[in-house]
């Protein structure tokens, strides 16, 4: 409680009621600027006080649990900063709705290759999480296109790293390291993503065969298999679409339908080398597990049991990959991440080096980092 | 012990060099920077790497890697006399995963020999610097190399799916994967690009890129650079990013046409390379549409490449550039910045003015099609004073680019070169967090020191001094 008071006289214009679905925390703070964020996170590691990030709260079943003081709801750092149409690069605040941001973009046939599915994801959740949608077999992942960060570190400072250009190695890549790194290093406070344009028609064509449709087509989109069956995902001009259906020996469907987020009690993300697909695919089936299955990338979302994720991880780490949870029943025994990656002590000093006292997510990355 | 004794102990007398004559010519790189080393080691494998590291951790001797040298910034050029570690015997045998579409190779193997020795398999390593047929794959982890094509397909560090490196303590640690986004911190992401400055990268985990089933090459005439330039942003802006699109201005042209003979055009004010990839059905119209932009923005001529003999001496011509300018003066400096690709006319106009300022001769190259300028000026630098004409130059260059909200470099590397400028475009703070992030690997500070941070990038201590309100600006 004292606490509290202190927080809320230091930063008055900050507090803001609980946001919905968020865990308990001491005070809920929605910084409206970088600035008011870094002077936060300051405060914080002055006195030890954990802060949890939080966006649309729509992956935040992710990484092991974080006990935190403070909440950090980027919901009023909502601004797109800098769109450069012609550059085909766009500035955004983390908390920018993904569905707002590529309904503007396609105002003028771009995309910024984010998740397909409308929902309440940020767009700086969606990069703290690393996450890239379905058509990253053509655009490649997320982290690919972060050309520029801002981030507000652990300790407070306010740094940037990488530039708003297309092509750049000015420095370290900190815009691929915050990337993926779950809050870990501090709040993103702004970045800077690369843009592609979108092609004039967009088609599936349902195909028997997922691997042998992917190795005939021609870089599409996504070949994605669920327990229905496989879909090839494409877009391009008529006569592209058309020549890529007979490519693959299929029928065109117009426009892209993809596939709704799985959910149940546990909802898991298997990450494998691209060749490892078809055989669990094949092995997900058989168990009558619901999957979603991106061919060519490696990527298999499902919801299960835990006994099926626990016999599922020792295959998928044996590939040299690994099985991720994404929402899991509070207090379930079950690790979130699996072993943890090579060069541990690595991880652990690089935090440290953005976050030394460990208030930001303290503990969400494998190893508890 | 000396270094060199306990170097020799693990790779037998003749892999370690120690004889100044022996050094020389591997104390430096295509840049015009030389360095100096204390020794050259030649190992062959990872462990002989983690070996010769130890023996410099223990003798407290900086580390310098490098591959064959072919690098602008002075990246593998040593800062202080260092222990120069020689990358281009780490080639074992390559791991192919077809059908994950990615392949292990050593650190040593050459950039042209991997995309050849996959030939058979229809696919490509993507990045393809100028120097691709005498580079080294671990000299482009270094630099994040670049190239003509990573246009649409992004620079090397999209192409590096992991890397197995040796730290400075001589651990070997492998970071990435063949599966998608491998948990933890993406430590891959930052090595790409660290100049070896966080430790030695001995084999590559690399993407292959599937060949594209059909090519369009295009070559576009202008009679003004800005006509050029100005097609280069309307096609970006119309939604085409194709596979390529190279910039030569009529100096480079004509230095370029007397060496190899191309048919290019001598007379044009600056010719276009325009290449778009994809399917059969696809590529005409989009070339169709680049011509028409051309056509629109004042271009004079349009020659579109009759088969991959004239599309092959086109892409000749432009990596050979460099080549051709050697016949032109004793010496070149070859510039690397980037500008956001909607400044390019502009900027381009005012480095003109630079080079014309300073009466240099200079001559265009670039992947105008990304934003990266690559100025070249021939000189003679026996001439006096020439060089630090040439260099002041080279300076208002990158400061023109930054200006227009551009960058140091867009391929080349901060090295060097360009280390001391990293102030323009990063704040102290910024400059601090990056030597932080370099501390963490490396807290001896052994790997490649003096390289990418200027001096003093280090501005407070660790710890808790740092509240913003007592940050420096």
């Amino acid at each position: 409680m004292m606490l509290h008071q202190e927080m809320a006289r230091l930063a008055k214009g900050l507090v803001s009621d609980p946001v919905a679905g968020a865990p308990d925390a001491d005070i809920t703070l929605a910084p409206t600027s970088a600035e008011d964020a870094a002077s936060v996170l300051g405060f914080a590691a002055e006195h030890s006080l954990p802060v949890r990030f939080w966006g649309g709260g729509t992956h935040q079943g992710m990484g092991y649990p974080v006990v935190a003081d403070i909440l950090m709801s980027t919901h009023r750092m909502s601004s797109i900063v800098d769109w450069q149409v012609d550059d085909l690069t766009v500035t955004v605040q983390p908390g920018v709705l993904i569905a707002d941001l590529e309904g503007e973009l396609q105002q003028r046939r771009q995309t910024a290759v984010l998740q397909e599915v409308p929902g309440q994801s940020t767009v700086g959740g969606a990069v703290a999480a690393g996450l890239s949608g379905w058509r990253r077999l053509r655009y490649g992942p997320t982290r690919d296109r972060a050309l520029e960060v801002r981030l507000a570190t652990g300790d407070g400072r306010l740094i940037r790293g990488g530039g708003r250009l297309v092509k750049n190695v000015t420095g370290y890549d900190l815009p691929r390291l915050a990337t993926g790194s779950f809050g870990s290093l501090g709040l993103i406070t702004e970045m800077c993503l690369k843009l592609w344009p979108l092609p004039p028609e967009h088609a599936m064509v349902p195909v028997q065969d997922a691997e042998r449709a992917l190795a005939l087509a021609y870089r599409p989109l996504a070949l994605i298999e669920t327990n229905a069956g496989a879909t090839l995902y494409l877009s391009g001009s008529r006569e592209e679409l058309e020549a890529q259906a007979e490519r693959v020996g299929g029928d065109l469907v117009s426009g892209h339908r993809w596939p709704q987020p799985l959910v149940g009690a546990v909802e898991a993300t298997l990450r494998v080398p691209p060749s490892a697909v078809a055989q669990l695919v094949e092995k997900l089936r058989a168990a009558g597990i619901d999957f979603q299955a991106a061919h060519g990338v490696g990527e298999i979302r499902l919801v299960g049991s835990l006994g099926e994720l626990a016999e599922l991880r020792d295959t998928v780490e044996a590939t040299g990959g690994a099985l991720v949870i994404g929402k899991i029943p509070k207090g379930a025994d079950f690790d979130p991440w699996g072993k943890p990656p090579e060069g541990i002590d690595l991880q652990r000093r690089v935090k440290a080096a953005f976050d030394p006292r460990s208030v930001a997510n303290p503990g969400i990355l494998p190893g508890g980092i | 012990m000396t270094l060199v004794d306990d170097l020799q102990a693990i790779l037998g007398p003749d892999r370690v060099l120690s004889h100044p004559l022996e050094l020389l010519v591997y104390a430096k790189d295509a840049g015009v920077t030389p360095g100096e080393a204390v020794a050259a080691v030649l190992p062959e494998t990872t462990q002989e790497v983690s070996a010769c590291l130890r023996v410099a951790a223990r003798h407290g001797v900086p580390v310098v890697a490098r591959g064959t040298g072919t690098g602008l910034s002075g990246g593998a050029v040593p800062d202080e006399p260092a222990l120069l570690v020689v990358m281009t015997r780490v080639d074992p045998a390559w791991e192919i995963d077809a059908a994950s579409r990615c392949a292990w190779v050593g650190a040593g193997a050459l950039n042209l020999d991997v995309s050849r020795g996959i030939e058979g398999l229809g696919m490509h390593f993507a990045p393809d610097p100028s120097s691709q047929a005498a580079c080294t794959i671990g000299g482009n982890v270094g630099t994040n190399a670049g190239g003509p094509h990573c246009l649409a397909e992004g620079t090397t560090v999209v192409h590096v799916l992991g890397v197995e490196m040796v730290t400075a303590s001589g651990d070997v640690v492998v970071l990435g994967s063949a599966a998608p986004d491998p948990i933890g911190l993406d430590l891959r992401g930052v090595v790409v690009g660290s100049e070896g400055t966080l430790g030695i990268v001995t084999r590559v985990l690399v993407k292959l890129t599937e060949n594209p089933p059909a090519v369009r090459t295009l070559l576009l005439t202008f009679d003004s650079l800005r006509a050029a330039a100005a097609t280069v942003s309307a096609t970006i802006a119309a939604g085409i990013v194709p596979a390529a699109l190279e910039m030569m201005d009529q100096p480079m042209v004509i230095a370029v046409e007397a060496f190899i003979h191309a048919d290019l055009p001598v007379d044009a004010a600056a010719v276009l390379i325009a290449e778009v990839v994809g399917l059969d059905e696809g590529v005409d119209a989009e070339a169709a549409t680049i011509e028409r932009i051309a056509v629109e923005q004042g271009a004079t001529s349009v020659r579109v490449a009759g088969d991959d003999a004239e599309r092959e001496l086109l892409w000749k011509a432009r990596k050979n550039a460099f080549g051709a300018v050697a016949q032109a003066a004793p010496n070149y400096y070859l510039h690397d910045t980037v500008v956001p690709r909607t400044a390019l006319a502009d900027v381009v106009t005012q480095i003109y003015e630079i080079a014309e300022r300073f009466e240099l001769e200079m001559m265009n190259v670039f992947h105008a099609g990304d934003g990266n300028l690559h100025p070249l000026v021939a000189y003679d630098a026996r001439e006096p004073g020439k060089a630090e004409q040439v260099q002041a130059a080279a300076e208002e260059m990158v400061r023109v680019s930054v200006a227009a909200g551009g960058s140091l470099t867009g391929e080349h590397g901060i090295g060097l070169e360009k280390r001391d400028l990293m102030g323009l475009v990063f704040s102290p703070v910024d400059l601090d967090a990056q030597a932080r992030l370099r501390d963490a690997f490396d807290p001896d500070g052994l790997m490649n020191p003096g390289k990418i941070l200027p001096r003093g990038a280090r501005c407070y201590d660790y710890g808790m001094s740092a509240l913003p309100e007592s940050e420096p600006s």
